[in-house]
């Protein structure tokens, strides 16, 4: 009787070693928090955001050629690029010549317009985005401070995130056929630089700021004057904030 | 004694399957995976170091051309950074060394960028329909470095 209540007992011993064994595998990798790798950088102790003051834009695309030079951007394809609107009662003209790159050419349009404007887009780097939710392989995601990347060796270039992504923002590269998208230039702001298109913006439309810092000019803007984000109704809550938007700009 | 035969061929059968799943998935998910999220957390710093940044912005020019810097801030063009109209810094200078000379645009292009009387600029901007003006301050064509006869683009005056 005593053999068999010793078995009985190494037994469970053996299975609840084993079975936590199996969980420790399963749970993963290393539970234990390592250090961001880039060094003497903290990334939390950042949480980014950025503001375009339309009111400024010029439409010179500036910005749109740093982006191209800084981060090897194909061509034809736009990490950030420039539209103009021309608006009348009558109707209305968008354009946005190979993205505003080579700046903008005089217009002849059928109506006599009322107002006209330059918008920059880029990536909103959403809190709530909807293409890090249909990545299928874990390759989007967003850093700790708020910038949403794609890991390249990950993705399998599905094209999904490039559909769900309300703002038209990524793509799939014809170099590497993964998806990308603006980083708001991660190898530049981890260093404390600006991304290259604020770098390089001669108006002050484009603004790169830190929320984490108190005395932050883009994050006193946001928290003191009138700023509005693109397509809020989707809830995705953009981290680009926007002054002077008009309610044709989608 | 049949019963427990076939027990035992379950459980081993499904501790296969187990050993499997586990050898499998150590196997698949990379390192840092899940670290953070699900997203492989090596690639924060792969982005991080990804290329060495290319535009230098205005300070950085100063370190060698401190005359041009200083005129330029000095006048109206003193928040266009130099490298709008001459190209990043990275493809001029790399760790340290003058590795090839910057691009010098004198064309009129260059200038209508920002400057020729377009819609969408805001009103208060300096602008101007190119051939009006030049037909006023003399020349004819729209050609070479035609706004440069008359203004210094480091510090134009009006």
């Amino acid at each position: 009787m005593d053999d068999t209540r010793s078995t009985r007992r190494e037994f469970i011993h053996g299975a609840i070693r084993l079975g936590g064994g199996a969980l420790v595998v399963l749970s993963g990798t290393a539970l234990a928090a390592e250090e961001h790798p880039a060094e003497r950088y903290d990334w939390e102790a950042h949480r980014y955001a950025y503001l375009i003051d339309t009111t400024k834009c010029i439409g010179c695309g500036s910005c749109v050629r740093a982006c191209a030079a800084e981060n090897a951007v194909p061509d034809g394809f736009y990490r950030t690029w420039v539209e103009r609107y021309v608006l009348s009662a009558e109707g209305s003209h968008v354009d946005s010549p190979n993205g505003g790159k080579d700046g903008f050419p005089p217009i002849e349009t059928g109506f006599l317009p009322t107002k006209s404007f330059f918008v920059p887009k880029m990536c909103n780097h959403c809190k709530e985005t909807p293409c890090i939710q249909v990545c299928p392989v874990g390759a989007s995601y967003r850093t700790k401070e708020g910038v949403v990347m794609v890991d390249g060796d990950r993705c399998i270039g599905c094209g999904y995130c490039v559909q769900a992504c309300p703002f038209g923002s990524r793509f799939l590269s014809p170099v590497t056929h993964t998806a990308e998208k603006c980083t708001w230039c991660y190898h530049r702001i981890t260093k404390g630089l600006k991304p290259a298109c604020v770098t390089v913006c001669p108006t002050g439309t484009r603004q790169f700021g830190d929320m984490m810092r108190d005395d932050d000019p883009v994050r006193q803007a946001i928290e003191h004057e009138r700023v509005s984000v693109m397509q809020p109704h989707l809830l995705t809550e953009p981290q680009c904030f926007y002054i002077g938007l008009d309610k044709e700009v989608r | 004694m049949e019963h427990a035969r076939h027990v035992f061929r379950i459980i081993f059968v499904l501790l296969l399957a187990l050993v499997a799943f586990v050898l499998g998935r150590t196997l698949l998910v990379p390192k840092s995976y899940g670290m953070y999220g699900p997203y492989r957390f090596d690639n924060v710093a792969e982005q991080a170091a990804i290329r060495p940044p290319l535009h230098g912005g205005a300070a950085s020019c100063a370190d060698c051309h401190d005359d041009k810097s200083k005129k330029v801030a000095a006048g109206v063009h003193k928040h266009v950074s130099c490298e709008i109209c001459h190209g990043p810094l990275g493809l001029h200078v790399k760790d340290g060394d003058v590795v090839a000379k910057m691009a010098i645009e004198r064309s009129f292009t260059l200038c209508a960028r920002c400057h020729r009387k377009i819609e969408g600029r805001p009103d208060k901007f300096p602008q101007v329909v190119l051939e009006q003006h030049v037909q006023q301050m003399g020349p004819t064509k729209l050609e070479g470095k035609v706004c440069l006869e008359c203004h210094d683009p480091h510090s134009p005056k009006l």
